[in-house]
């Protein structure tokens, strides 16, 4: 835990003093509890929505099992399906009304481009990008449970590394977490026991000293007055 | 009854109705005027008690400037499936409703003027179905045109 | 004439002051277009007089894509794909409805092993469709219970899904002519086992769920359709059954290998959310029973009467037919000039789209809450509405 939030580490007997800034420790709380908007609308919300949230996969383990239905206690945005423009503008409003920071995850075809309703549709909206901002995209059609958790994964990491407090409005470019061919929820699970394992074994110090953010930190902590 | 034998009461009770050829159902055509009598009979009629009205819906037949309503009929007492065909103008269409003889006319004639434009006399509740209200255009109809319908790359 | 185009708005605008004689407080709610009981995207306007209902005015057409518009430009083999997207729940069916419809239109014959590869794929999608109806009822009622338990058992449906077809969810599995993969040697025994395992936790769900004490008084009397009411408002499937109305295709006339097996079609005597609950368990029992019969007895055979390549011609004319999925009877109506090899239109008589209207006749009268439960025993799959 302590590796996920760069910062300096203080060994001394006894215990540590970890020295970081507040957007990491903010950062990292974010992104562990995030409380997804469940915005199904077709096929995929079975899979994505339902089946992720009950007891076989289980989104629980990742820490977004809070499913929400009213936008204003939510923060991450799962877009299930197919978006079409009577639905449009309802989007656009139930994003908004979204407090900030906000994330979206575009889940299936169908929201990434249109998928297979993309040509000869007369009513089909080519991508929920085109209406609101989208941080990661999960392709599939629709995507198994284990590449949605993928793109979850990718969704945290960005939110980890990524935005300051100071300055939300800056976004990362959208990733697309498409899962390589061969992957199973069994790989998955090795890697995160994996990396459960390493960190548990791995020199919090040393590990933090790579950090990007240790180095900023270091060189405003060297400036005598500086104003952020 | 079998197909022939229902075929052949129907032109008795309407002699208009001609027998539809290439289909895998029982069909006839009738002309527009007294469709709304003659679904009536086919309904009312205890040889035939059409109660079930299965599907509503139109074809337009461009090049002959016309629309074609069709009528799916089901009786759940006998079993029996009709298909009836209803050709009507093109240019100014206009079609009798059938909402008082089965309930489930109303929403099947709204997606078919949402979705044709064929507005319905006497229709309790015309709106359109599926599309806003403010959409411009009936979509089903072959001369739609769209600049958001993307068309597939040769 | 009296044509009279209305708008939405028009219907929920309020009646000037003084219209009405004694306006009591009426007013309008909306349930939807995103709401979680919906499980996708309708809308329903209550017109409200406290928190009885005076009114329900459905509005969909909020995942409308233009299947329809769509086919016309697709040959019959690409239009099985976008059928799995009407009712995913019953893919297989879908699927069936479509490629029976053409080969009846283009004079295909298929085999026995089609035949029963078919029945027993779309029997298993039936148990998985009524198994997820029944944990999401459990959950829109406030027992999530039930959702775990559905899940956890539906998941061993998916993955034989998958083992066979190679998808979860959309299949596209059933193709004029044939199916697109023959099944695995161990398919039988794995369905054999999945039976053994069923029988037990379908008698499970029973105790869990259905003798609940809170179940019962929300379900019991609540939403009452009478058969005749049923059939006027153009209901089918398992809605149309609890009311009474034996109607089932698979028996009235059976297709694939319906004629060979001995089932019974589940009915109920009064029509309210009770019957559509039982007749839905009922009916899993049902298909359990169908599958049985028939996994033994798979012929011998190709899967496929056709070339992958071959093109398939629908002679001129107007085609229909219609098969029972797991929620009401699928019209599949083709029209060919004869020119062109996609159909001229296609049009789908969606079991959904005529059930969903039942919602206006049962909920006047009834609670906000009580909307939800007749809503949940509708088993309304959006997508299939809109089309
Ligand atoms: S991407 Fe595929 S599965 Fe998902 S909503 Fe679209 S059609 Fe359905």
């Amino acid at each position: 835990m302590v590796d996920n939030i760069p910062g300096i580490v203080e060994n001394f007997p006894g215990g540590s003093i970890l020295v970081t800034t507040i957007d990491s420790i903010i950062n990292a709380s974010r992104a562990n509890s995030l409380w997804p908007l469940g915005f199904g609308t077709k096929c995929c919300a079975i899979e994505m929505l339902m089946a992720t949230g009950a007891s076989h996969q289980d989104i629980s383990r990742f820490g977004a099992e809070v499913v929400r239905g009213s936008t204003r206690q939510a923060d991450l945005m799962i877009v299930a399906g197919a978006i079409v423009r009577k639905m449009a503008p309802r989007v656009r409003l139930l994003y908004e009304q979204m407090a900030e920071p906000r994330y979206v995850i575009a889940t299936g075809a169908c929201s990434i481009c249109g998928g297979p309703f993309q040509y000869n549709s007369y009513h089909i909206v080519h991508g929920v990008d085109e209406i609101i901002p989208v941080d990661v995209y999960v392709p599939g059609c629709p995507p198994r449970p284990e590449a949605f958790f993928w793109g979850l994964l990718a969704l945290q990491r960005l939110i980890k590394e990524g935005e300051s407090i100071r300055r939300p409005d800056i976004r990362r470019k959208p990733v697309m977490a498409s899962l390589p061919q061969g992957i199973t929820m069994d790989d998955i699970q090795g890697e995160m026991r994996r990396l459960l394992e390493e960190q548990n074994v791995v020199n919090v110090a040393e590990s933090a000293e790579n950090k990007i953010w240790t180095k900023r930190l270091k060189e405003w902590m060297r400036k005598p007055s500086s104003k952020p | 009854m079998d197909a022939q034998a229902l075929l052949q009461a129907i032109t008795g009770v309407n002699p208009a109705a001609q027998e539809r050829p290439n289909t895998n159902v029982p069909a006839v055509q009738v002309p527009v005027a007294g469709l709304h009598a003659f679904l009536q009979v086919l309904r009312d009629d205890p040889r035939f008690s059409f109660d079930f009205l299965l599907d509503h819906t139109a074809i337009d037949w461009m090049a002959d400037g016309k629309f074609e309503l069709v009528y799916q009929l089901f009786s759940t007492l006998h079993g029996h499936t009709l298909m009836v065909g209803v050709l009507i103008e093109r240019e100014q269409p206009l079609a009798p409703t059938v909402s008082d003889l089965w309930p489930i006319a109303e929403w099947q004639e709204r997606e078919v003027y949402d979705l044709f434009g064929i507005p319905y006399d006497d229709h309790p509740d015309l709106r359109r179905l599926f599309l806003e209200d403010d959409w411009t255009g009936y979509p089903l109809r072959k001369d739609y045109q769209d600049k958001n319908m993307l068309q597939r790359p040769q | 004439m009296t044509v009279r185009v209305r708008t939405l708005d028009e219907l929920l605008t309020p009646p000037a002051a003084g219209s009405s004689a004694l306006s009591t407080q009426e007013y309008f709610v909306n349930m939807g277009p995103q709401h979680p009981i919906a499980h996708g995207s309708l809308r329903l306007v209550l017109r409200l007089d406290g928190e009885t209902v005076k009114e329900v005015i459905p509005v969909p057409g909020f995942v409308h894509r233009g299947i329809e518009k769509m086919c016309e430009k697709l040959n019959p083999r690409q239009i099985i794909h976008l059928t799995d997207r009407l009712d995913y729940l019953s893919a297989v069916m879908n699927n069936w409805g479509v490629a029976k419809a053409v080969e009846k239109a283009a004079n295909i014959e298929t085999n026995g092993r089609i035949e029963t590869i078919r029945t027993l794929m779309s029997e298993l999608q039936r148990i998985q469709s009524h198994m997820l109806w029944w944990g999401v009822l459990g959950m829109d009622l406030g027992a999530y219970t039930a959702f775990l338990y559905a899940f956890r058992d539906r998941e061993i449906i998916s993955e034989l899904f998958e083992e066979t077809i190679g998808a979860r969810l959309t299949m596209n599995y059933v193709r004029p002519g044939g199916v697109m993969f023959d099944i695995l040697p161990d398919f039988q025994e794995k369905v054999k086992k999945l039976l053994k395992y069923l029988g037990p936790i379908i008698d499970e769900y029973d105790t869990l769920l259905s003798g609940n004490v809170i179940l019962q008084e929300r379900l019991r009397n609540v939403g009452v359709l009478d058969g005749k009411k049923a059939v006027a408002l153009g209901c089918t499937g398992p809605v149309l059954r609890a009311s009474g109305v034996p109607l089932d295709l698979r028996k009235l006339t059976p297709y694939g290998r319906y004629g060979d097996v001995e089932f019974n079609v589940a009915v109920g005597s009064k029509g309210d959310c009770w019957d559509r609950y039982y007749t839905r368990m009922e009916e899993i029992r049902q298909s359990m029973r169908i599958i049985e019969q028939l996994i033994d007895s798979i012929p011998e055979g190709p899967v496929n009467v056709l070339r992958a390549s071959a093109r398939i011609s629908i002679p001129e004319g107007t085609y229909y037919d219609q098969i029972e999925t797991a929620r009401g009877v699928l019209g599949v109506m083709l029209v060919s000039d004869g020119k062109s090899p996609s159909p001229y239109r296609v049009h789908f008589r969606s079991p959904n789209f005529n059930n969903l209207w039942a919602v206006t006749a049962l909920a006047p009268g009834w609670r906000i809450a009580d909307i939800i439960t007749i809503q949940s025993s509708l088993d309304l799959v959006i997508p299939d509405i809109d089309r």
